[in-house]
């Protein structure tokens, strides 16, 4: 085990140096490359972080995400486009591969232009639903910025968003100045279908609701959604932890914005917007610099006296005492860093064939644990059930990468030598007294026999017969 | 006096020195037929396990020879019924597996060194070799006629009715439990015959050892005691009796409790109480007896006698509360079947599913007996002619064989030992009378050769009294007309035998072959071909879902981990799979998951018009299936509104969604130009669009599409349904959820 863990100290020290755990080969998608200028605070950033942008328009010969069946780019940023589709190198089925190939897209949008027909249908396998008209605007006329749209109210002003649940980690308002507020400009929200894979980091206040400023601009008739159902900042993680963020408003990311100074509505002075912070963010989350988790690795050994403690053995017998211990670290930003569970969760064992028979919580193992990893052990008694047996760890939080941790082990019967001896148990001793008791009597019978002569009128019987 | 064709030889010999030598050859040139006879299948095909549960007792003496005994007795499988296990070393009989393993060690300190398989091949025709030895033993104790043993070791040798369990390659239980069985027996008629308490420790011996190899050793615990108890009843007690059973029965229970699948069974089942009943019944009456000789008077007799019956029956009554109290267990549903050929077909499918456990066709018992099964009611008539403590053995043996082969196909093999014996003692005590050519004086008459005589019809010259001898069948014709038949039908059976050894029995049914238009062979591979495909593009634990009929080959050949397997223990389990099977893909694909299966195999036989595939073994399934689920499924689904079971485009919608179905003739009609794809087996015509998989992609197909092996999908990478990525990878739209009306769906995170 020691070597296990010095091996896995060389692996952190070779892995320390990338910038995202997954690459750095960033890919920009832009209607027309001299936008970037209104964004260059947010890709200065993101260089500054260590990605090598690479700039494209939809319509380029040259854009492609694969190259022979490999990934080209480790990350996609797409900016909203006014053309009706993306062309044939960005179509859903390739979005999609890209995903399943463990690359990550952070889309943006706006409400300016219509999205592209083919990141709708896109958004659509990801059960992400955007207006009928695919586009709309957000309004919130109890949240808006005073002082650049007194009128209109679609700046809407909000603060930090914290974790949507107790139990998660919040990475997205933690430290954030308490007088800084986030500012969401003409931005689109959407809603989110039901799957698990799916969580919103941003969502718009209980007054907000979203219309299509064109055909609505008198009444609105038909609500496509208000209040918390409407995500302006959204993410989904897939099964393989590939990442996709989704951001409503790409005018949040632009310089002016970042820079902006905000003021909500019946708020005495203008403060300061969270933006810069708030995108440096997303992008890292999206891009796998935050929330990455990582089995550094898992040791399973017999916990009985008189044993061997081979580690990780393939087979154990049935009513064995096991201790099970899993190594766990978080990159963030630049490092890995120990992994705590945060306060209102816990990480838990199951040992399961078909159901599980031990689902245990997983406790601190400080005696394992260092700086760059923490150890989380449990013991267990196992099932008197002999059978294939999984120790199973499956650990899905949103934001964190998923760990499903799966070791296959048999758990065999009792071979016929390890039951106690029959003199060993009491309840068998008068078992033991009748077979001692015949056993005496028969050598004792047989002794009287041999030894006494057989009077003359024995020969008799011989003679008998039953026929 | 001697053997048939050898009787010239036997008559320029008459020496009795001369004669034991000629009897060795005999026997020796007898077992090299029966050997001989048996290696069709290594000739036409090559040395392989044949069939199914061979392939697992093979897979299993690998393990013995690799890990040795104490590991072999305590192996844990876990490559089997997954993710249960099975303690196969607790329910297995290792009788077959340790002797081969015996034989290899053996075999490899004479410096001999033999494959594993080649052994395992070989085995059952070098007993099949011993069996016809230990038949000449037992018909030797039957009768004084020095040629019947012979007779019947011939007979034993080369009847089908034993071929067909023990050709090369058929490496199964019953390869050594016949040898066994007829052993066991004759060394029963020698114990009972003598009283002797050795013979009958050796009977508990083989006793013992038939208990290791085969289930069918209750048929010896059942027909001992039987016998015991005609002789009783016939009032045939004696010491030899009491002497032989009661060694028999300590011994061989003791030596049969040694096996951990046996264990306290011989105490605790119903099947076994008989032995037990009769074991106590033999005390009493030892007690009695004693009694009676120490203690003369009439009366008193009577009473014993009287309270002999009482004890008896009380017994028999507290069998019978102890049955019903649940102290005994009842009788196993593969008992009741016994008596109530229907009883499995309603209450346990699962046995009702197997082939073999169906009831005998007639025609079978000519097939695999041929003449002897006419003879065989003269040779029992010839027992009761003497009827001596080992012939009423045989009346009782013939019985009860002849009963069961009646109800259960793989029951023949037990009958047949007695056929042999019984049909070699009719022909021999014809021959013995027609081939002698002495005219006896008056004096010298024996009372066998008229009673002979009326037994067989071919005797013309009827021969009504058996006061005085008739000269007619001292006469040339009537004894070349006798001799000369018989000698035909000695042919006849051997022509017969060799025709259904190579054309029934010798088929490894791993390898297929077929006849082309100019007659030569063509060998079908599929199985042997898929096999190898698993074995080498899949990973070593990567779960195989198949129908419990490939377990044990997918075990043996893929060496991979197997759901269910022909071990057939967990029904459950079983029906499990059949409903995996029978569902639609929805139902089925969490079944698969929680199982963790990997690939499903499924054999279909629709290109090449092979009868034994999944479509035609699927209503079993369902059957099965619906035994544990009546709810969800339901095999009145599975047939048309007019109860007809089809597979075309009448077919029912259950059926055509059904796994199974899908599996079967998913892109099946590629093959075919639009709008004729064909099955040959069931001979109709495929709906012309096939079906569609969502949970599964296609892995692997055979060259004749008989193994179609699929890969099971991982769950989708973002979190959609697989019928809608799938229909997403079609380049079908999604529908856009357009002004839902109703209640709407809120997020609460």
């Amino acid at each position: 085990m020691r070597s296990l863990l010095s091996f896995f100290a060389f692996l952190f020290v070779a892995a320390v140096s990338a910038i995202s755990t997954t690459g750095d080969r960033l890919l920009v998608v832009l209607d027309d490359v001299a936008e970037k200028a209104g964004y260059s605070k947010f890709f200065g950033d993101l260089e500054s972080r260590g990605f090598k942008l690479t700039f494209e328009t939809p319509k380029s010969e040259t854009l492609s995400l694969f190259r022979l069946g490999e990934r080209a780019y480790d990350h996609v940023i797409v900016f909203p486009s006014k053309a009706k589709g993306l062309g044939p190198n960005l179509t859903p089925s390739i979005l999609l591969d890209f995903l399943n190939a463990n690359g990550n897209i952070l889309v943006t949008l706006s409400s300016g232009s219509a999205a592209p027909n083919s990141l709708v249908s896109f958004l659509a396998e990801l059960d992400i639903q955007l207006p009928t008209e695919r586009t709309g605007l957000a309004v919130d006329h109890f949240n808006y910025d005073s002082i650049s749209a007194p009128d209109t109210h679609d700046v809407l002003v909000l603060s930090p968003p914290g974790p949507v649940r107790p139990d998660i980690k919040n990475f997205f308002s933690v430290g954030a100045p308490a007088d800084q507020l986030l500012a969401f400009p003409h931005g689109l929200g959407v809603t989110l279908g039901a799957g698990e894979l799916l969580a919103p980091i941003l969502r718009a206040p209980r007054t907000a609701y979203s219309y299509n400023p064109k055909e609505q601009a008198e009444v609105v008739d038909d609500l496509f959604a208000a209040g918390e159902q409407l995500a302006l900042v959204s993410t989904m993680q897939a099964r393989n932890s590939a990442r996709f963020a989704l951001v409503g408003s790409v005018e949040m990311l632009r310089d002016s914005w970042f820079d902006a100074e905000v003021k909500k509505i019946g708020a005495t002075k203008a403060v300061k917007t969270f933006n810069r912070e708030f995108a440096k963010r997303v992008s890292g989350w999206t891009f796998q610099e935050t929330g990455v988790l990582r089995v550094n690795w898992i040791e399973h050994h017999l916990d009985e006296v008189s044993a061997l403690n081979e580690s990780n053995p393939a087979i154990y017998r049935i009513k064995n005492d096991v201790t099970y211990t899993i190594s766990l670290s978080e990159w963030s930003w630049d490092t890995w860093t120990a992994f705590t569970v945060p306060t209102n969760d816990v990480l838990q064992l199951e040992f399961s064939m078909l159901s599980p028979f031990h689902r245990v919580a997983l406790g601190l193992d400080p005696s394992h644990s260092t700086p760059e990893a923490t150890a989380y052990t449990a013991s267990i008694k196992l099932p008197d059930q002999h059978g294939i047996f999984n120790f199973k760890v499956n650990y899905k939080r949103p934001f964190l990468t998923n760990v499903e941790e799966k070791n296959t082990v048999s758990v065999r019967h009792m071979a016929h030598d390890e039951w106690p001896r029959s003199f060993a148990i009491s309840g068998a001793w008068p078992w033991i007294a009748g077979i001692a008791a015949t056993v005496a009597g028969w050598v004792g019978f047989v002794a009287l026999w041999m030894y006494s002569a057989p009077p003359a009128g024995e020969r008799k019987k011989e003679t008998k017969k039953t026929q | 006096m001697s053997a048939d064709p050898l009787h010239v030889l036997a008559n320029a010999g008459k020496g009795e020195s001369t004669r034991t030598v000629l009897r060795v050859v005999i026997l020796c040139l007898i077992a090299a037929a029966a050997i001989a006879s048996r290696l069709f299948s290594v000739i036409r095909f090559e040395s392989i396990i044949h069939e199914f549960d061979p392939w697992f007792n093979f897979r299993a003496t690998k393990y013995l020879v690799a890990n040795g005994f104490y590991n072999f007795w305590n192996w844990f499988d876990d490559r089997t019924w997954h993710p249960l296990g099975r303690v196969t070393g607790g329910t297995l009989y290792p009788g077959l597996m340790v002797t081969s393993g015996a034989i290899y060690h053996a075999l490899r300190a004479l410096t001999i060194p033999v494959d594993i398989r080649n052994i395992c091949v070989l085995l059952a025709p070098a007993f099949s070799g011993l069996t016809a030895f230990a038949a000449y033993l037992l018909t030797n104790e039957m009768t004084t006629s020095p040629s019947a043993g012979l007779l019947a070791a011939v007979f034993m040798g080369i009847t089908p009715g034993y071929i067909s369990r023990s050709v090369a390659g058929s490496y199964d239980n019953e390869a050594i439990a016949i040898f066994l069985l007829v052993f066991t027996f004759y060394l029963w008629i020698k114990a009972l015959k003598q009283g002797s308490m050795l013979w009958g420790a050796l009977c508990a011996l083989f006793y013992g050892y038939m208990v290791a190899s085969w289930g069918g050793y209750a048929f010896i615990t059942c027909l001992l005691p039987l016998h015991a108890f005609v002789l009783i009843c016939m009032g045939r007690y004696s010491t030899r009796l009491y002497v032989s059973y009661t060694t028999w029965y300590a011994l061989g229970t003791l030596a049969s409790m040694q096996i951990p699948f046996v264990g306290f069974l011989p105490v605790k089942t119903s099947e076994h109480m008989p032995a037990l009943g009769i074991f106590g019944f033999l005390q009493l009456l030892g007690f009695l007896d004693y009694v009676r000789s120490a203690i003369p008077g009439r009366q008193f007799q009577t009473f014993l006698w009287l309270f002999t019956g009482g004890v008896f029956s009380v017994a028999l009554a507290a069998l019978v509360v102890a049955t019903s109290a649940g102290i005994i267990a009842p009788w196993g549903g593969r008992f009741y079947s016994l008596w109530d050929t229907s009883y499995a077909k309603i209450h346990i499918p699962i046995i009702a599913s197997v082939s073999e456990h169906q009831p005998t066709a007639w025609p079978a018992f000519f097939f695999d007996l041929n003449f002897l099964i006419w003879l065989f009611p003269a040779g029992v008539y010839l027992c009761f002619q003497q009827l001596a403590d080992e012939h009423v053995f045989l009346v009782v043996y013939a019985l009860f064989g002849s009963y069961f082969a009646g109800v259960m196909v793989r029951l023949m093999l037990t009958l047949t030992p007695v056929v042999c014996v019984t049909a070699a003692i009719a022909a021999s005590s014809l021959l013995d009378t027609y081939l002698n050519d002495k005219s006896p004086n008056p004096e010298d008459y024996r009372p066998e050769d008229s009673s002979d005589a009326t037994s067989k019809k071919a005797s013309k010259a009827g021969l009504k009294s058996t006061n005085k001898p008739v000269v007619g069948i001292y006469g040339f014709i009537s004894k070349g007309v006798i001799v000369s038949a018989m000698t035909i039908y000695l042919l006849l059976f051997v022509l017969h035998c060799t025709w259904v050894t190579s054309n029934a029995y010798s088929s490894p049914s791993v390898v297929l072959a077929s006849k082309m238009p100019d007659g030569s062979q063509h060998i079908i591979d599929d199985y042997r071909e898929a096999y190898q495909w698993l074995r080498q593009n899949t990973k070593e634990d990567a779960k195989i879902m198949s129908w419990w009929d490939y377990g044990y080959q997918i075990g043996g050949m893929a060496d991979r981990p197997t759901l269910v397997d022909n071990n057939t223990w967990n029904n459950t389990h079983i029906a499990t799979v059949g409903k995996a099977m029978s569902s639609s893909e929805e139902v089925s694909y969490p079944i698969m998951r929680q199982h963790e299966v990997d690939y499903v195999l499924v054999v279909f036989g629709g290109l090449l018009g092979y009868s034994g595939d999944d479509i035609n073994k699927f209503l079993w399934m369902v059957r099965i299936a619906e035994g544990i689920w009546p709810d969800e499924v339901k095999e009145r689904d599975f047939f048309t509104p007019r109860g007809e079971y089809r597979v075309d485009g009448e077919a029912t919608s259950t059926m055509k969604n059904s796994l199974m179905y899908k599996m079967s003739y998913y892109n099946y009609n590629t093959l075919f130009p639009p709008g004729q794809a064909q099955d040959r087996v069931r001979g109709s015509r495929l709906p012309e669009v096939g079906p569609t998989l969502n949970v599964l992609d296609e892995a692997f197909t055979s060259e004749n599409w008989i193994i179609r092996i699929y890969k099971v999908k991982d769950l989708d990478n973002l979190g959609r349904d697989h019928a809608s990525a799938a229909a997403f990878e079609r380049g079908q739209k999604k529908k856009r959820p357009a002004k839902r009306r109703g209640t709407r769906y809120l997020r609460t995170e």
